[in-house]
């Protein structure tokens, strides 16, 4: 349709990105909360894949401050709201059915905190992000636009995999689906990538041996993957 | 159903009353909020709804379509004439004072004819009801006026939620204002894609203006993707190219559209933009300069614009109006200041409204004194007892003052939209409906028989 400003374009892109973080991290985080239910601990395995520090009193403290502080850049909570700020400005693009799941996935959380149970009240948030993602499909009708904001989620979940060590199995395909995505991006434009990178990460992510060898140079790759800095 | 009391508003809408919290969440799911700032500070507010609606019979309602039509035709007419002849200051109908002293005047916009000949293609009319059933104008907003988003949205909501209510009574839908504002753009599109400037996300009325490009299926852009080449305007994409705007809605004020002819130092304009529009390469909506034609003092001279320009006798009333600049109307405001309500013209959003009775005998003294000194700046209104509606507050159902804004388009035909947005008060002893003053919103139901 060429009406996608750089503006629009960065918006969509970053919305994919953190509306994918808030989901997988949240994955993550139930996942982790599942194993501490009977080794107490095992949290400082997260932390050391992202590279944080370890300033949390118990594994209670981590969680409250990796689901709920607004502040923790490496919140559920942070990504959200960046989530959010990215959609708000995007309602005629995502349509106000896809804005309305975020607000949900808000109120959602929000609520998760005062409960006694925060696993059971944190369900229905991967129901809201199933629909949000379900609803994004459904609605966005400029190919572009839709492809911009999967780029983003795409390349959100296949940092985090290879971050977490993720196996292959696991990593390749979501690597894979990046990678036909990219191929739609127009040229002339921020998300294009680098050839020589792209191709470096494709003989990373080119079988196990060679994946368990480069994983986490790839980490470095990905991040540079773009010609301009998205 | 004109004037119904508590007890008939408990009865007649008992499914909103209850469904209140529901149909509140629902609005807050789909953020409808509005900005606004305190203290420098920007915050974002739910913008409170009451679920019972504001009703107004078929009769009633075609009585004050054709009083709409006939305002906003001759408004339009006189902006043509404004900017360009001035007959109606030649023949002595309205004192030259009156245009060239308005801030809303733009010797910019000095023989500028628009496509189609429009100026207001949206105008916000405010009206109020007495409480004898007479509708008075209170307010003509022609610049930018906002609000048709929220009853329009809640309708929507209110549908879902309430269903019964809508089976009931002969509700006229409201839904088509996005249909009638994409007609209103496409009649004087210029050869482009439809777009809505907005100033960004912390302007107040950010939510209507994304809604309204959703609906309209316009682009939503802002000054930065925008420029003017070869007199005429397009957006900047992404890949480096450009796509031609044919009509732009804007939701900025003229001073910041286009630093190169307004305020210099508009950070949030485009410049050349006047050039574009000025060759008619571009439709703008609404048209600089309409400010001449919605300032409080000009207000006073709107049903003789109506006798001198379409030869009719006005359909709807003014609120009775005293201008000071006139000897005669200036003597009998300063005897009656204590009753009347005075209005500072250059103030808008509820602002520079003051109630004579509220005020001691000092600040009495004092707004005399101004008035003497700048006759010009105030206008003076009767106090308008309106009728009082209710609405439900803290579970209990309550009257308060409110107003309505109708909304009049302007395309191929002047048409007025089954609907309108109703604003209330929510202090009791306030006539002040704005929602930058703590104001909420009604729907306003149509019935169609």
């Amino acid at each position: 349709m060429g009406t996608i400003s750089l503006e629009h374009s960065s918006r969509l892109y970053w919305l994919g990105r953190y509306a994918e973080r808030t989901f997988s991290t949240l994955l993550n985080l139930q996942k982790l909360y599942d194993r501490m239910i009977d080794m107490g601990t095992g949290f400082t395995d997260y932390l050391y894949a992202f590279g944080l520090e370890n300033n949390y009193e118990n594994s209670s403290a981590f969680l409250r401050s990796f689901l709920y502080d607004e502040n923790n850049p490496d919140s559920v909570a942070y990504s959200l709201e960046r989530a959010y700020d990215n959609g708000i400005v995007l309602r005629e693009t995502i349509s106000s059915e896809a804005l309305s799941f975020l607000q949900m996935a808000k109120d959602t959380l929000y609520r998760s905190q005062h409960s006694g149970n925060i696993r059971l009240s944190l369900l229905p948030l991967k129901d809201i992000f199933y629909s949000f993602w379900g609803c994004v499909m459904d609605h966005v009708f400029d190919e572009e636009a839709w492809n911009l904001i999967f780029c983003g989620k795409s390349m959100e979940r296949t940092m985090l995999l290879l971050r977490l060590q993720a196996p292959y199995t696991e990593a390749k395909p979501e690597f894979n689906r990046l990678c036909r995505r990219l191929r739609f991006v127009p040229e002339g434009t921020p998300y294009r990538s680098t050839p020589e990178r792209l191709e470096l990460l494709t003989e990373i992510f080119g079988s196990p041996e060679q994946y368990a060898a480069g994983f986490r140079n790839a980490v470095t790759e990905m991040e540079h993957l773009f010609e301009v800095s998205a | 159903m004109t004037q119904i009391d508590t007890q008939q508003a408990e009865a007649l809408f008992s499914e909103a009353i209850c469904n209140a919290s529901e149909i509140n969440e629902l609005l807050r799911r789909y953020g409808v909020k509005f900005g606004i700032y305190k203290n420098g500070v920007f915050k974002e507010q739910f913008f409170p709804f009451d679920p019972i609606p504001r009703v107004i019979s078929s009769v009633d309602f075609q009585f004050i379509e054709k009083g709409l039509v006939q305002r906003v035709n001759a408004l339009n007419e006189f902006l043509f004439d404004i900017y360009h002849e001035k007959k109606i200051v030649r023949d002595g109908i309205i004192p030259e004072d009156f245009i060239y002293l308005s801030k809303g005047y733009l010797a910019q916009c000095e023989g500028i004819t628009p496509p189609e000949k429009i100026y207001s293609h949206i105008s916000g009319i405010d009206l109020v009801q007495g409480k004898d059933g007479t509708w008075y104008i209170l307010e003509d907003n022609l610049r930018i006026p906002s609000g048709a988003s929220y009853p329009l949205i809640a309708r929507e909501l209110t549908r879902i939620a309430c269903p019964g209510a809508f089976t009931r009574e002969p509700v006229t839908d409201n839904r088509n204002y996005a249909e009638l504002l994409r007609d209103t753009m496409e009649h004087i599109n210029c050869g482009g894609i439809r777009a809505i400037l907005t100033p960004g996300r912390y302007n107040a009325a950010y939510f209507e203006h994304s809604y309204l490009a959703e609906l309209t299926d316009s682009v939503l852009v802002q000054n930065d993707a925008l420029f003017v080449e070869d007199n005429k305007l397009y957006q900047r994409t992404y890949n480096g190219g450009k796509t031609r705007i044919g009509v732009l809605y804007r939701r900025i004020s003229d001073e910041y559209l286009d630093p190169l002819n307004f305020c210099a130092d508009s950070v949030i304009g485009i410049p050349n933009l006047m050039e574009v529009y000025r060759s008619g390469n571009l439709g703008l909506i609404n048209a600089p300069g309409n400010g001449v034609a919605d300032d409080k003092g000009i207000y006073y001279f709107v049903p003789k614009m109506i006798r001198y320009y379409l030869g009719e006798t006005p359909i709807l009333q003014n609120a009775p109006t005293y201008l000071p600049f006139y000897e005669e109307d200036r003597r009998y405001v300063l005897e009656h200041l204590g009753s009347l309500v005075i209005k500072d013209v250059s103030e808008a959003g509820g602002y520079g409204v003051v109630f004579g009775s509220d005020l001691t005998k000092e600040q009495l003294t004092e707004l005399r004194d101004t008035i003497l000194a700048e006759p010009r700046r105030f206008i003076a209104q009767e106090v308008i007892d309106f009728l009082d509606l209710p609405i439900l507050d803290a579970g209990k159902t309550v009257m308060r003052k409110a107003d309505l804004r109708a909304f009049v388009l302007t395309g191929s035909e002047t048409r007025v939209w089954t609907s309108g947005l109703t604003r209330f008060s929510r202090n009791p002893d306030s006539f002040v409906v704005n929602s930058s003053q703590g104001g909420g919103f009604k729907d306003t139901w149509v019935l169609s028989r």
